[in-house]
């Protein structure tokens, strides 16, 4: 009986069980808030329209429709997930990846001229968006390891130059830029670009936007969490971002480090554009406003506890309710309510850190608690 | 005599955990004078005065005031009791002006002062309690008057970002003036100052002493109390030694009662035996990129073989700074280190480290361990790199566990699990030990070890001190920094000491008292030294 007592009590004290229980608590606190909200527009329709946020592609009756809305927020769920990677790996080398909207955005400007207008094969895009988020991200990287700027700071300002760059560039271009929808030409079905489904499409009913790109993800998680457990990278990166200033004192080259983190997570941001963009699901379209994928993924990277594995799962959640959320216009709640329920649901997300200290400081209150009731004991 | 205290603190006791700050310390300002409290670092000087300022209760003592018994247990309580004090790091608001700075908390606020008897009474009770409209002007003449009469000239509307340390300086006293305190004390007030500011400063507490306040002046630099004080207390390892008036005694005196003159650590080391020269620093000079200040200057010494050369002196006169130079985490501003006679000054850290230095930093958890990582992890901390611990870019996680469990094995590192602990959760005295463990075992020939025993437990003290020792005799060069006179003694061959970036006296251990090596630490005596020695010439 004590055996298992303290395998639950020393499971529990460990730091990977509180992250998941935090996670878990904050996913369910944003559920209860986003519940409160739909109650306070609408009592009556407030428990179905939660089941459909809850319930996403379950709603359907179907069994071919309920495959092929599975699928459809899998394949959404892959460009998130490199979005949250993508500032994980800022993270860990004590940066913040606030511009990954940029690179996301620059990146979807290279993807729409290498594959829409010149139809190059979807690799060779793929490598393209990919490089041109890490050169996007190491302006950041560059400016913050030789002028001390801060990368917060560039970040946003960065954002909205590529925001404004974009859509100067690609409106520019009748060539690619369908003005009578406001964006830029989709990839189409067959063209070179898109990224092959190799039979996933079947799987999910037939949705065509299932494919490589989410096998492509995992692998590339996978590759992020072997690089910093095992690597001597991550070993620096790691060490970078915990002190800085032990860092230096073992010769490891700060202005390296800088660089290697923003360019890994420039090319995750690029990757995340590209499997966005090149299923042929969506494109650029003239906004004013940055991506809000980036800023999804910090919610995304610090609700999967700022673990590649984590990440995985967050994603996936956010994604769920996000699209169960675009649902319950159906059960005639305004389209912007689900994205009222869902921020709140994702801001709370940024409570994980917090709650974990608010955890860490009742134990050690707890702790106090019992030795003086000790020290009581022995007077 | 008129036997009139301002402040009595009787038999103050204060206990950090296993460390005893205070022991049963006595100390007896005067009314209108001005009373030292010297001692080395860490005897207690700052902690008794963080009570007297309410920082810390202590265990036991009682303090009074004016003949009366006060309790305080909170800076509050000591500001309403009119007592001040200037920090070693200064509390101003850097974008604030003087004055804002100077009024802040007790601001003076606006009153209508016209005969309108209800609308006064309604508009003044409403700025007191809701609007708290400032009165500026009020405010000024107030601050113009402290400033006039005890000749501190500041310019008020400027930002005390824009000001120099000395004006700073000012403003904090000031700030003490304008809440009326009578009682001020100074936590080494001059420690921040260049030599002539010393001399307005000290002038400042002629001023004060004039007007009639008590001060308190915390310092270890010995000309200082020879000008203006009247009393010292000489406080050594918690104790109150004794409180002397100044004109019956000498800096001779004080400083030998400041370091003591207790035996030396019986340990008896064998003389040494010299080899090669294995480092030499040569016109090292560092720049603060800040103040501009020169913190080392002109220094040239060098470390043989089988020796062990410290570097003495009072914290913050550049020994540590010159650690940094060697291991080349500042940048010099000129001078060369010379490491088996090849030049490294223009090496990155890692290449340095290479070329043969390892490195026991000042501070460990800031510098010398990644406290998020496990004790493996930092077992390997400045040579992960390596072959023997990876192999093209992955870590070898085998051999990195298996030196990890070596190295815990032989340097007696203690924690509540295996290797894979946190050291965040280890006592400092273990963490300690990981970081020397993990520097001697590099086996290179030259360790720079800064305050190696810092804040550790006797028993781990020891550990280190026979460490030392044993890699002196395998003939490693050992350069050591430390403030702790014993350790100094028992431990070198060639003893340097520091003042003001300045190397000022060499000495060996057996041709000096801890008094010399008191006067030359507090600056009272200097030498023009270069530290170079050639085997054969000595």
């Amino acid at each position: 009986m004590n055996k298992i007592k303290s395998f639950f009590s020393s499971f529990f004290k460990k730091d990977e069980t509180k992250t998941v229980v935090t996670s878990l608590w904050c996913a369910l606190l944003g559920l209860v808030l986003g519940f409160v909200i739909l109650l306070c527009i609408n009592t009556k329709e407030a428990a179905d329209g939660m089941a459909t946020i809850l319930g996403n592609f379950f709603v359907f009756q179907n069994a071919d429709d309920r495959w092929n809305y599975f699928g459809q927020t899998l394949a959404k769920t892959a460009p998130l997930i490199a979005m949250s990677v993508s500032v994980l790996v800022c993270y860990k080398a004590g940066l913040f990846n606030l511009g990954a909207s940029g690179q996301y955005s620059i990146a979807v400007l290279v993807i729409t001229f290498m594959g829409v207008a010149a139809n190059w094969p979807w690799w060779l895009v793929m490598i393209g968006a990919m490089v041109a988020g890490a050169l996007w991200s190491m302006i950041s990287g560059v400016l913050k390891a030789f002028f001390n700027v801060n990368e917060v700071i560039s970040g946003i300002m960065l954002n909205w130059i590529a925001l404004y760059l974009v859509n100067g560039i690609l409106t520019a271009n009748s060539a690619i830029w369908d003005s009578s929808h406001s964006e830029a030409y989709k990839i189409t079905d067959g063209s070179n670009a898109l990224i092959p489904s190799v039979g996933l499409d079947r799987l999910f009913a037939g949705n065509s936007i299932v494919g490589l790109g989410m096998i492509l993800i995992l692998v590339v998680t996978i590759v992020i969490f072997v690089l910093f457990k095992k690597t001597t990278i991550g070993y620096e990166l790691k060490a970078t971002g915990f002190n800085p200033d032990a860092a230096d004192y073992a010769g490891m080259n700060k202005v390296k480090n800088i660089l290697v983190a923003t360019a890994i997570s420039g090319a995750l941001a690029g990757l995340a554009a590209s499997l966005q963009v090149q299923n042929g699901f969506t494109s650029w379209r003239l906004s004013s406003t940055i991506p809000s994928i980036g800023f999804q993924g910090i919610s995304a990277a610090f609700l999967g506890g700022l673990h590649p594995i984590g990440v995985l799962f967050s994603s996936y959640f956010i994604e769920h309710i996000s699209e169960g959320g675009s649902m319950i216009t159906d059960l005639g709640f305004a389209p912007e309510v689900a994205g009222i329920i869902t921020s709140a649901i994702i801001y709370l997300a940024g409570f994980v850190a917090f709650l974990k200290e608010m955890i860490r400081k009742s134990e050690v209150k707890d702790e106090l608690r019992r030795l003086s009731r000790d020290k009581a004991v022995k007077k | 005599m008129d036997d009139v205290y301002a402040i009595e603190m009787l038999s103050i006791t204060k206990r950090f955990g296993s460390l005893l700050a205070n022991d049963h310390i006595d100390l007896r300002l005067k009314k209108g004078h001005i009373l030292a409290v010297c001692g080395e670092n860490g005897a207690g000087k700052s902690t008794l005065m963080s009570i007297l300022f309410g920082l810390y209760e202590p265990d036991s003592g009682i303090i009074k005031k004016d003949g009366a018994e006060v309790k305080i247990t909170n800076p509050n309580d000591a500001t309403k009791l009119h007592i001040g004090m200037v920090h070693q790091h200064f509390k101003l608001v850097d974008t604030f002006t003087v004055l804002q700075n100077i009024i802040l908390g007790e601001e003076t606020i606006k009153e209508y002062r016209g005969h309108l008897n209800v609308f006064k009474r309604c508009f003044n009770w409403l700025n007191k309690h809701l609007f708290k409209i400032i009165d500026y002007q009020r405010a000024r003449a107030e601050v113009q008057q402290i400033i006039d009469q005890y000749d501190l000239r500041v310019d008020l509307d400027k930002k005390v970002k824009d000001l120099s340390v000395e004006m700073q300086q000012k403003v904090e006293i000031i700030k003490m003036l304008y809440r009326k305190n009578d009682i001020l004390i100074f936590d080494e007030p001059t420690a921040v100052l260049a030599e002539q500011e010393i001399q307005g400063f000290l002038q400042i507490l002629r001023n004060l002493k004039k007007e009639g306040k008590s001060i308190l002046f915390i310092t270890h630099k010995l000309n200082e109390i020879f000008e203006v004080c009247d009393e010292i207390t000489i406080i050594r390892k918690g104790k109150s030694i004794d409180t002397l008036a100044v004109k019956d005694t000498n800096k001779e005196e004080v400083s030998a009662m400041m370091v003591g003159r207790k035996l030396d650590m019986n340990q008896t080391k064998p003389s040494p035996v010299t080899g090669n020269e294995i480092l030499r620093v040569e016109h090292l000079t560092l720049v603060d990129p800040n103040s501009k200040k020169r913190i080392v200057n002109d220094v040239c010494f060098n470390v043989r073989a089988g020796e062990i050369v410290t570097l003495a002196g009072i914290d913050g006169n550049g020994q540590q700074e010159v650690v940094y130079g060697i291991a080349g985490m500042k940048k010099s501003q000129s001078g060369s280190v010379f490491l088996h006679q090849e030049d490294i000054s223009s090496y990155s850290v890692r290449k340095r480290i290479q070329a043969g230095l390892s490195h026991i930093p000042e501070d460990r958890q800031k510098y010398g361990l990644v406290l998020d990582y496990s004790i493996y992890e930092n077992a390997v901390l400045d040579r992960y790199y390596e072959k023997s611990f990876s192999k093209c870019l992955f870590l070898n996680q085998k051999s990195i566990r298996e030196y990890g469990d070596e190295l815990t094995e032989k340097y007696d590192v203690r924690s509540s699990g295996d290797g894979s602990t946190v050291v965040r959760s280890m006592s400092g005295g273990n963490q300690q030990k990981i970081i020397v463990g993990r520097e001697i075992e590099r086996g290179v020939d030259l360790l720079l070890a800064v305050q190696p025993t810092r804040g550790i437990d006797v028993g781990a003290i020891e550990t280190i001190h026979n460490l030392l020792l044993e890699q002196r005799k395998a003939g490693k060069a050992i350069l050591l920094v430390s403030l702790e006179l014993d350790q100094v003694l028992a431990l070198s061959d060639r003893i340097l000491v520091m003042y003001e970036g300045e190397i000022v006296g060499e000495f060996t251990p057996d041709s000096v008292d801890k008094e010399t090596l008191g006067l030359y630490m507090t600056g009272a005596k200097k030498d023009k030294v270069n530290a170079i020695k050639e085997n054969g010439h000595e």
